[in-house]
């Protein structure tokens, strides 16, 4: 379970700022009083998303006399656990977050939420065509997607300067120099929430991409085999990096968000780089404290191309949030689906710059020249994939998080990790 | 009187099943039918959605267990922890339970001071210690650079090598205390006059010590490490809350494994095969650690296990 | 074994059990040296508590900055923010009321079959409480897993019962042992005249007995509130509903929360350990007394 905003103890996908903590445990206030209404899950906790959630909340209720929302913010961490739990108890909420992929389908094969592919058909045009995919299975729409992101890599600029590095690399010899030159300098290049070992498998994700293309990726899927030439060879090229030995002191217990995470290392100046989703700036700058983050020093470049790859240096590989829709739901709930997809509303929930738009017209809310440049990368990518560990079934994308963050710990060569998702994929 | 009798034993045999009832009922319908549950289900390949389990596989997720290096890692873990409480913690608690075994002033006050950690939760505990670990804003660090240590900062929780040992310290922490106040009650059984007399005899501390108090307070000794490892077999909370099982399942336990595969990754029959393995060890050690060490305190070494759970 | 309560609690004031001759041998020396071990383990405890208790009145700069220090300056926000918010009470009445229930109905249901178990011979007796103690070696990391798919087949997912009822369940056999030793050191004579005078064996129970048996009443009611306090678990898989957590399964939500505000983290910590810590001073003689019963053969 991990995904950038997925499984750590505590990760914070939630951006800047402290929520109140009244509404952190005990839902709005209001949780629990009205049973006629609509139950939501999201995970945007804290400032600055959790008063526009809330505020799209009241609106829609203004607008529908009789229709209660009753909303549930909940920790990501926190999330994961309280959906698993009632999932299995076959109680899903009416509506509630979802990454998509492999997780969803296994919530679609349970029977445990909507096919809402027809309710969504006469105003699935606003949304960007790329941005659902997630939430297809089978040709079929689960989910509406509310945010869509990817992961690359971002940089202090400063650093990079004081060790001589004028341009962000673009393939991985290059990539693996910076590091050397980085280290002589006396910098920590790279910083990792090893703790959380869902930051590693974005490494391996990347590099098995870059090397056999995207197709490498849905090919071993499909055919329960990661034992292929694009993921032994992404093992082979992490293990290059991980005997630089990059990472920050203490990184195999490092969590991602908190005083003495990746996301604080980067904030306070400490590592050179990290690679990240999104969402990366906004963490940096609540879990240092420091105000504004790096501000200007933080930069970011795409993930490099591996010489002799299939894989192009445009391929992004991300995801972004959406909400499903539990078995129970009434028809009210798609339709607030439908209210805060409306172009308004997604450009007040960019502004906070929480968010990359997903529907067509929204783009220009974005303020931040670094979301900017993601959005723009974004747009212009050949092809887009899933992070691993939502893509495939819970069991695999566990796995492969496990594996990879005991390749990145020097305890397992590249074809045991291979092997070992192979196995439990067939399984 | 013969009718008498028989109509006092039918009326006997009515209280005897009334007054046991609601013990069997609540008993049997949420502890024995639960470990019914879990073996029938540890023989399916199931996710635990949906109605009852389809997939038969036998006993597949046994033998996947034993080449599970998570598992026999957890094996390992345990039995590392078990020796540190032997070899550590025991013998702490003693030494504290025969020093307030000694007239000192206050003594009253240190032993419910000692005892307090005990009544707090594991999960306030670990939540605790989480914060005294912290590699920036944490207290542990801070101390060790006080006394001039730097070299042993910084990672407590995040270096595979050193987090079990972590954890273990935490573990100490809580339990010391109840240890302690198990072998300070079975000391304070122990007559007076046998260590009188030895003292008359002219015998030295040691001696006493060695001869005279150790013997005696074995059966609470064996006690003491019994509840050590039982506790081992069964630590959830503690390490769940402080590591999650991390890094690299170097703080992994037989019970986070359990809950990493049931709640997590949705293997539900191969979770269920774990909590079997787990309750035929605790069951094994038990038996045999009744027939061949305690005989006969296990008694009452169940009536201190409430705390266990 | 004797009555639990025998051995409740050293008595340390009598002071002509324990050290003999040694206790009056205890020089200056001896004791500074003795005094000093004690004020170390003592320190031990009381310096990570005290961290969290003032941890609570600082901000994350000076946490960061003098984790030991007073705070300066102080700032009560956290815990204000804390007790205000009405969640950390709603976890307090839910842990409360989930103890209570428990212990009224572990006890309860065990009372009556130490009875039976003590004052009654039948054939099988032996092998049904070796039934009853075989439980202690199923601990509830080793059930949660079906215990959940129970709970949900009978519907008790979100509702007290489904933590109440299990925790009672694995309490039996700790209590029924305790309270079966305690039945057994009451003179049979006093029932036979109870009888003679017309009491129904449930008359003898109810208005005889357990009046008789308060001190391990006492006993196993503690140890029952406590186990039920620190459950951690149960209540984390049964309750979804925010409005449901006990305070163990509201602390670790609160850290996951809050990971990156320490000073806060610290300060709920510390509120949740004040009741536990206040039970623990009242009713610390029957908890010691309960743990120490029997495993000292007293």
């Amino acid at each position: 379970m991990a995904t950038p905003i997925h499984l750590s103890r505590r990760t914070l996908l939630s951006l800047a700022g402290l929520g109140a903590g009244a509404v952190a445990l005990g839902g709005c206030g209001d949780s629990g009083s009205d049973s006629a209404g609509i139950e939501w899950w999201h995970i945007q906790n804290t400032d600055p998303m959790l008063p526009v959630w809330a505020a799209f909340a009241e609106e829609f209720q203004a607008q529908n006399e009789g229709v209660g929302i009753t909303i549930t913010p909940l920790e990501n961490e926190a999330f994961k656990a309280r959906l698993t739990t009632v999932t299995q108890a076959g109680d899903p909420p009416d509506i509630y977050h979802t990454w998509g992929g492999g997780v969803l389908r296994q919530q679609v094969e349970a029977g445990l939420c909507q096919d809402i592919t027809d309710a969504v058909a006469p105003w699935r045009d606003i949304l960007q065509p790329a941005s659902t995919l997630p939430y297809e299975i089978d040709g079929r729409l689960y989910g509406v997607p509310f945010d869509i992101g990817m992961v690359g890599f971002w940089y202090n600029k400063a650093l990079f300067a004081d060790a001589g590095i004028t341009a962000p690399p673009q393939t991985w010899a290059e990539y693996l120099e910076v590091v050397g030159r980085l280290k002589s300098a006396g910098i920590t290049p790279i910083a990792l929430a090893g703790g959380e070992k869902w930051p590693g498998h974005y490494y391996w994700a990347y590099l098995a991409m870059r090397i056999g293309g995207i197709e490498a990726l849905s090919q071993a899927a499909e055919d329960d085999n990661f034992t292929t030439p694009a993921f032994i060879g992404a093992g082979e090229r992490l293990a290059e990096l991980v005997a630089l030995e990059p990472f920050q002191e203490g990184f195999l217990g490092a969590s991602y968000g908190q005083p003495d995470g990746q996301a604080a290392a980067m904030g306070n100046g400490d590592a050179a780089m990290e690679l990240m989703g999104q969402w990366a700036p906004a963490v940096q700058e609540e879990a240092s404290g420091v105000e504004g983050g790096l501000g200007t020093d933080l930069g970011f470049f795409p993930f490099p191309a591996v010489d002799g790859g299939q894989g192009s240096a445009s391929d992004a590989f991300g995801g972004g949030g959406g909400f499903a829709i539990g078995r129970d739901a009434s028809p009210d709930a798609i339709r607030f689906l439908e209210f805060i997809s409306q172009v308004d509303k997604q450009r007040r929930a960019v502004a906070t710059g929480a968010f990359l738009p997903v529907t067509i017209g929204a783009e220009d809310a974005i303020e931040d020249p670094n979301l900017a440049a993601v959005a723009e990368t974004l747009a212009n990518a050949s092809n887009f994939q899933l992070y691993l560990d939502q893509a495939y079934a819970p069991a695999v994308g566990q796995e492969v998080n496990d594996r990879v963050a005991e390749l990145i710990a020097g305890q397992m060569t590249p074809e045991q990790v291979a092997e070992a998702v192979t196995v439990v994929a067939q399984r | 009187m013969d009718r008498n009798l028989r109509r006092r034993r039918i009326s006997d045999r009515i209280t005897i099943g009334l007054f046991m009832l609601p013990a069997l009922v609540l008993f049997g319908v949420l502890v024995v039918v639960p470990i019914l549950v879990a073996a029938y289900t540890s023989l399916f390949r199931w996710n635990g959605f949906g109605g009852l389990p389809t997939d038969f596989i036998g006993l597949d997720n046994f033998v996947r267990l034993l080449d599970d290096p998570v598992f026999i890692g957890d094996l390992r873990r345990g039995a590392l922890l078990v020796v540190l409480s032997v070899t550590v913690q025991l013998p702490l608690a003693l030494g504290l339970a025969l020093l307030l075994n000694q007239k000192l002033r206050g003594r009253a006050v240190y032993r419910v001071l000692f005892f307090a950690p005990y009544v707090l939760s594991e999960v306030i505990t670990a939540v605790l210690f989480d914060m005294v670990f912290s590699q920036n804003r944490g207290l542990a660090n801070h101390v060790l650079r006080l006394v001039g240590l730097e070299g042993l900062s910084s990672t407590w929780l995040s270096d595979p090598s050193t987090v079990l040992y972590s954890v273990f310290l935490v573990m100490t922490w809580k339990y010391f205390g109840f240890h302690m106040i198990l072998l300070l009650a079975g000391r304070q059984n122990i007559p007076r006059e046998l260590h009188e007399a030895a003292a008359t005899d002219g015998a030295g501390g040691w001696q006493i010590f060695r001869h005279v108090t150790l013997p005696l307070l074995a059966p609470t000794i064996r006690i003491s490490m019994f509840l050590a490892v039982i506790g081992s077999i069964q630590l959830f909370d503690l390490v769940w809350v402080l590591t999650g099982g991390g890094p690299l399942n170097a703080s992994e336990t037989m019970a986070v494994t359990m809950f990493q595969y049931g709640f997590r990754r949705f293997e539900v029959g191969y979770a269920s095969a774990i909590s079997i393995a787990m309750f035929l060890i605790s069951l094994t050690f038990a038996v045999l650690y009744q027939r061949f060490i305690l005989r006969r305190d296990l008694e009452g070494a169940m009536t201190t296990m409430g705390d266990q759970r | 074994m004797s009555a639990p309560t025998r051995t409740a609690r050293p008595r340390p004031e009598r002071g002509n059990r324990g050290g003999g001759r040694m206790s009056r041998l205890l020089g200056p020396a001896q004791s500074l040296s003795l005094h000093t071990v004690s004020i170390i383990v003592g320190l031990i405890i009381v310096v990570p508590i005290a961290f969290a208790l003032l941890g609570g009145f600082k901000d994350n700069r000076q946490l960061s900055n003098s984790p030991f220090g007073l705070p300066s300056p102080w700032i009560p926000e956290n815990y204000l923010e804390i007790l205000g918010s009405g969640s950390f009470w709603r976890q307090l009445f839910n842990s409360t009321l989930i103890a209570l229930a428990t212990a009224v109905i572990v006890v309860g249901v065990a009372a009556l079959a130490s009875f039976v178990f003590a004052r009654y011979a039948f054939r099988g007796r032996e092998m049904l409480f070796l039934f009853f103690t075989i439980g202690l070696m199923f601990p509830f990391a080793v059930a949660i897993l079906p215990l959940f798919i129970l709970l949900r087949t009978m519907g008790l997912l979100d509702n007290p019962l489904g933590v109440i009822l299990p925790q009672a369940a694995f309490g039996l056999p700790v209590t029924i042992i305790i309270l079966r030793s305690f039945f057994r050191a009451i003179p049979g004579e006093l029932e036979e005249s109870a009888i003679l005078d017309g009491c129904t064996p449930f008359g003898f129970f109810w208005r005889i007995l357990l009046p008789m048996a308060r001190p391990a009443i006492a006993t196993v009611s503690v140890l029952a509130i406590v186990a039920s306090w620190n459950n951690f678990m149960l209540p984390l898989v049964v309750f979804n509903d925010p409005n449901w957590w006990t305070i163990p399964v509201g602390v670790q939500e609160f850290q996951g929360q809050y990971a990156d505000d320490s000073a806060k983290v610290l300060a709920y910590v510390v509120l949740a350990m004040v009741p536990a810590l206040a039970f623990y001073s009242i009713a610390e003689r029957q908890l010691i007394g309960g743990l120490t019963a029997g495993a000292t053969k007293g």
